[in-house]
């Protein structure tokens, strides 16, 4: 059983609840153990980072010096925390002045960063840790009469300097683990693309065009359903995929699942322990 | 399509470019030209366009001049991502092509087209005005030409990397939120206005951001990176993009625009609960009486689904949250010394 320290994203706390609990269905189906980080924090979203980036340094040091302190690598389930999480870290990497800033702070809780332990996201933990042939071979029901939008997200690929793991021009990670499933990708401009999630509440029409975008291509392509490694994308592209698509002026709609609910399904668990009844879109 | 031959060995293929054709005076919808040639190992997409145009058809249409990726006049889609023709290698591009031996070439998304391959420029230029991408010098022009302007080396290395700008739209091309509405500010613009506003010897910091922190501007961008990531100088786009953001809280406050109170939320949530308040993230960024126009019918739904809990949202702290306040405040004091002594 390998273990890990697993990050608690903020929406997986709140919104969308259903991605922690599908992880805590099949972890061990899988041979891997996530053990919950209770005492991190907020990475700050995307936004902590020019509000105050030496706040930002010390949160996120945080967050990775609490699973240094287990000796384990620290795995994410949320785009934007990976790369936040990641961003903080090559900073801390790079600027020593700030790491030994950090670090006199971090003292009063006995904790110091090192740099030892590896931020990583889910998705990369299944492909490159389980292995795709070892999740093939736990699955009981294959996804095989499904045509599946494979949508990356951005901050799981961009920018390259800091996540470096899929070519954010073609990635290939999450086609990989959808066929492993038995399912069929599309091919699916989007899938790189952006989902307008950061805009949502700054510019709300800009936000929902470019999520319509997404799911428009998604319906003409006569996908069965999207997949997202991302509980923000999931959000745009699910929870106010009503009001984008009403705005395109399409009259059709199209489930979104994250990957921890594909894997779940393939592996036999139902959409009522997976928790995909709370999806906005049936 | 050409299949792998002995040729490659000898380091020349046969390459199909598909080039975007339309002229909007005589044809009513674009469509794609082949054009097929003996490339070798070397030639760039800029070279053999210009080969084609020589030997095959002059009726094509695109911009270019200094061919060496200095002018950024020849900024294009190769494939599907922009880039400039003269830069970009035949041969690296074959590698990853999806369909073997083609290469699709198309003008850049995100500004008018004009012919073929050429798009209208003046769009991107009357935002470079609008948001006064030149140095207005704090120098009485009485002065100028006897006295000379001494910038530090750290002043310097601030906007270094983003004078290397040409300004070949490959980022406007690639931008997300351009994509969505043509009016907002684009990053080739913003990077111009942050490069301005960092450097000590302009008088309009000021007046410039004011501008920038409009609808349309600095806190419209999705954080997407596709400009980065397209850039064909490699400058962290993004970086100027925050530096702007975090310039505009320093002066301007975090009250002032929707984009300032949404990042705020974020940093009083972490000092407070060490965890974000989501549910009430739209009031705090908004107002209540947005909130309630704009997203009532969704926020019942997802009430009824428990996605968001009913009113009042309460969110548990982070475990060990007092200790971790603490940490946070001593930051906090760090920063105000840091500031105090002008050191950021």
């Amino acid at each position: 059983m390998k273990r890990y320290a697993y990050y608690l994203s903020c929406i997986n706390e709140s919104m969308t609840k259903e991605v922690d609990r599908s992880i805590g269905l099949w972890q061990k189906d899988l041979g891997i153990e996530f053990v919950k980080l209770h005492e991190g924090t907020c990475c700050g979203g995307s936004n902590l980072d020019y509000v105050s980036p030496k706040h930002f340094a010390l949160v996120n040091g945080r967050n990775i010096a609490l699973a240094e302190k287990m000796g384990l690598d620290l795995i994410v389930s949320c785009n934007t925390c990976l790369m936040t999480i990641r961003s903080a870290k090559k900073k801390l990497d790079e600027i020593p002045e700030l790491k030994k800033e950090v670090n006199e702070i971090l003292k009063k809780e006995g904790l110091e960063y090192r740099g030892t332990s590896e931020v990583r996201h889910l998705l990369w933990v299944l492909v490159d840790d389980v292995g795709l042939d070892t999740i093939g071979k736990k699955v009981k029901v294959p996804l095989k009469n499904y045509r599946i939008a494979p949508f990356y997200g951005c901050h799981i690929l961009r920018p390259s300097t800091v996540l470096g793991h899929d070519n954010p021009r073609d990635p290939s990670s999450l086609d990989q683990l959808i066929e492993a499933l038995g399912g069929q990708t599309i091919p699916y401009k989007h899938k790189n693309r952006c989902c307008g999630f950061h805009t949502l509440l700054v510019a709300e029409q800009e936000s929902l065009n470019v999520a319509a975008e997404a799911l428009q291509e998604a319906i003409d392509s006569q996908a069965d359903f999207i997949v997202t490694p991302c509980p923000l994308c999931h959000t745009s592209l699910d929870g106010y995929q009503a009001k984008a698509l009403k705005q395109a002026g399409v009259e059709r709609s199209i489930p979104v699942f994250h990957i921890s609910e594909m894997v779940g399904l393939a592996l036999g668990y139902s959409a009522k322990e997976l928790g995909i009844k709370r999806h906005i879109v049936g | 399509m050409t299949a792998p031959t002995d040729q490659h060995r000898e380091g020349k293929k046969d390459v199909t470019f598909r080039i975007f054709r339309f002229n909007p005076q005589v044809d009513s919808k674009p469509y794609f030209d082949d054009y097929t040639i003996q490339v070798e190992r070397g030639i760039t997409v800029l070279r053999s366009l210009n080969y084609i145009k020589e030997h095959i058809d002059a009726s094509i249409s695109f911009r270019a001049f200094c061919q060496a990726g200095i002018c950024g006049s020849c900024g294009m889609r190769v494939n599907g991502l922009s880039q400039l023709a003269c830069t970009t290698q035949v041969w690296d591009v074959l590698a990853k092509s999806r369909e073997p031996g083609i290469i699709k070439v198309e003008p850049l998304r995100n500004l008018p087209l004009i012919k073929d391959l050429i798009v209208d420029m003046d769009p991107l230029v009357d935002k470079m005005k609008h948001y006064s991408n030149w140095i207005d010098s704090t120098m009485p022009e009485s002065s100028m030409g006897k006295k000379e302007f001494l910038i530090s080396e750290e002043e310097f290395l601030r906007y270094d990397k983003a004078t290397d700008c040409i300004l070949c739209a490959s980022c406007v091309s690639e931008c997300s939120i351009l994509r969505a509405n043509k009016e907002y500010v684009s990053p080739a613009v913003l990077l111009k206005s942050y490069r301005m506003n960092v450097d000590s010897r302009d008088a309009i910091h000021g007046e410039r951001l004011a501008e920038l922190v409009k609808d349309h501007g600095v806190w419209d961008c999705t954080h997407c990176y596709r400009c980065q990531e397209s850039c064909v100088k490699s400058i962290p786009i993004m970086d100027a993009i925050h530096g702007i953001r975090e310039d505009a809280i320093e002066l301007r406050g975090m009250k002032d625009t929707s984009g300032s109170k949404h990042a705020e939320a974020f940093m009083s949530d972490i000092e407070k609960k060490g965890k974000l308040v989501e549910a009430t993230l739209p009031i705090r960024t908004n107002g209540i009486v947005w909130t309630l126009q704009n997203l009532l019918p969704m926020a019942v739904k997802m009430i009824m689904k428990r996605r968001t809990p009913p009113p009042p949202p309460l969110v548990k702290s982070a475990k060990g949250i007092k200790i971790f306040r603490e940490m946070f405040r001593e930051m906090t004091e760090h920063v105000r010394q840091d500031h105090k002594s002008h050191k950021k």
